[in-house]
């Protein structure tokens, strides 16, 4: 999942599209999920990492990520792919 | 440096709910590194208030109305000329640009010189021509139908499913839902801009716009897009940010090399879902948010002045993105003579 280059994020998890004029404002998880991704953190790294930092099972984790990555592709935050990889 | 003396008359002063370009173009003007601007403001109505505000002219005159007729208006900006030996003119209003256009050779003889579109340019992207127009120079456009009397909306219904947009031939523009809605803003806008009634096919998205100027060559000078973030219900931005749309910077520059476009505009484009882009509206002439490109890199009407005084002006190509404007209204405090002096003398 590639976060498109159009994308801006302030460190205070300000996400700001430059080619939509879309905002959005992150909470602390998620601005440290999307930095993940925007590093190009595989699903499992991200995963083990939340895991261990955080009070959640591997289930919840899972649905919530997905979640959020959808929200992602959405809003145009993420490139749209093959439609049939969901992340 | 040495800056260049000149003397700028300005119309569009009206910086109400309904905001005409005068005031950002003087403020953008009075910014510039090149010029040493005196302002003459040319207004309309006597409370207009670009008339009172503190340091933005150093002369206003009131001008007569288009519709009383364009010898008439000519005649008035002689008489100014005489008394102030006005360079350059910008024009605001749409609707006084045909009589501006009319006679700028008569004015550019006095010395007043004005960069315009040419007749041909300024007639061909009227609201009622659009469909034509977007055929001819490959852009899309919704489809759109002239009524001329109210009679016709049931053959509109025949063509289009509601909601469609009910535009005047200058301004106004209401969405209708229903027969009942569509008859009304027919009225409405007949009554205030005559006829055709333009209907137009709604086309659902995000609101996006072009401020641009084009040299007259086909070459783009200045470009800067932008979205509205808060929209009045008169349509008006009240607050816009600068985009980095490369689709929308291509539409521009090729609209403006295939037409030769002479002067600024303005593109009103809806960007759909699917990543499209329709053009609703061209308006001929600089927009009321010239200001945001300013302040993004681009002083547009810096380079306007600077074109209609035959300079070499090179394209600005590159701009801040993410620049926001938000506009504010804020109550200035007149003394009556002012306003009595404007009324009685229709001078200041």
């Amino acid at each position: 999942m590639i976060i498109t280059e159009e994308i801006k994020i302030s460190d205070n998890g300000f996400v700001f599209n430059s080619k939509t004029g879309d905002s959005f404002n992150l909470n602390p998880v998620g601005f440290e999920l999307i930095k993940m991704i925007e590093a190009g953190k595989e699903f499992e790294e991200i995963r083990d990492s939340f895991l261990q930092k955080y009070d959640v099972d591997d289930l919840a984790f899972e649905k919530d990520f997905y979640e959020f990555c959808a929200m992602l592709k959405h809003h145009q935050i993420t490139l749209q792919g093959d439609p049939l990889d969901f992340v | 440096m040495n800056r260049q003396k000149i003397i700028l008359a300005v119309t569009g002063l009206n910086n109400t709910d309904n905001p005409g370009p005068g005031v950002p173009v003087i403020r953008s003007i009075k910014e510039s590194k090149d010029f040493d601007v005196r302002v003459i403001g040319l207004v309309y109505e006597n409370l207009e208030p670009g008339i009172y505000m503190e340091g933005l002219c150093d002369r206003i005159f009131q001008i007569p109305y288009p519709s009383a007729g364009s010898e008439e208006l000519t005649e008035r900006i002689e008489f100014i000329h005489q008394q102030e030996k006005i360079d350059v003119l910008i024009p605001n209003f749409d609707a006084e640009l045909f009589s501006f256009m009319k006679n700028e050779g008569r004015l550019a003889d006095k010395g007043i010189k004005m960069f315009l579109p040419t007749l041909k340019q300024f007639q061909e992207r009227e609201k009622d021509k659009l469909p034509a127009y977007g055929k001819k120079y490959g852009v899309k456009v919704p489809d759109s139908m002239n009524l001329g009397t109210i009679n016709q909306i049931a053959d509109m219904e025949k063509k289009f499913n509601y909601p469609v947009m009910v535009k005047g031939q200058f301004y106004d523009a209401y969405p209708a839902y229903n027969e009942e809605q569509a008859k009304q803003a027919f009225r409405k806008v007949s009554a205030k801009w005559g006829l055709p009634v333009i209907v137009q096919e709604f086309v659902a998205g995000t609101e996006v716009n072009v401020v641009a100027l084009g040299d007259g060559k086909g070459n783009t000078i200045a470009a800067v897009p932008m979205r509205k973030q808060y929209i009045t219900d008169k349509g008006k931005a009240w607050g816009g940010i600068t985009l980095a749309d490369d689709k929308m910077m291509e539409l521009t520059l090729s609209l403006i090399h295939k037409t030769q476009w002479k002067g600024g505009l303005e593109l009103e484009l809806i960007k759909t879902n699917s990543g499209e882009y329709y053009l609703v509206e061209i308006n001929p002439r600089i927009p009321a948010w010239v200001y945001l490109a300013v302040g993004a890199g681009q002083n547009i009407p810096e380079a306007l002045v600077k074109l209609a005084l035959g300079h070499d002006v090179q394209p600005m190509t590159s701009y801040k993105i993410g620049k926001m404007f938000v506009r504010y209204s804020y109550d200035m405090i007149v003394d009556l003579e002012r306003f009595a002096a404007i009324s009685m003398n229709k001078e200041i």
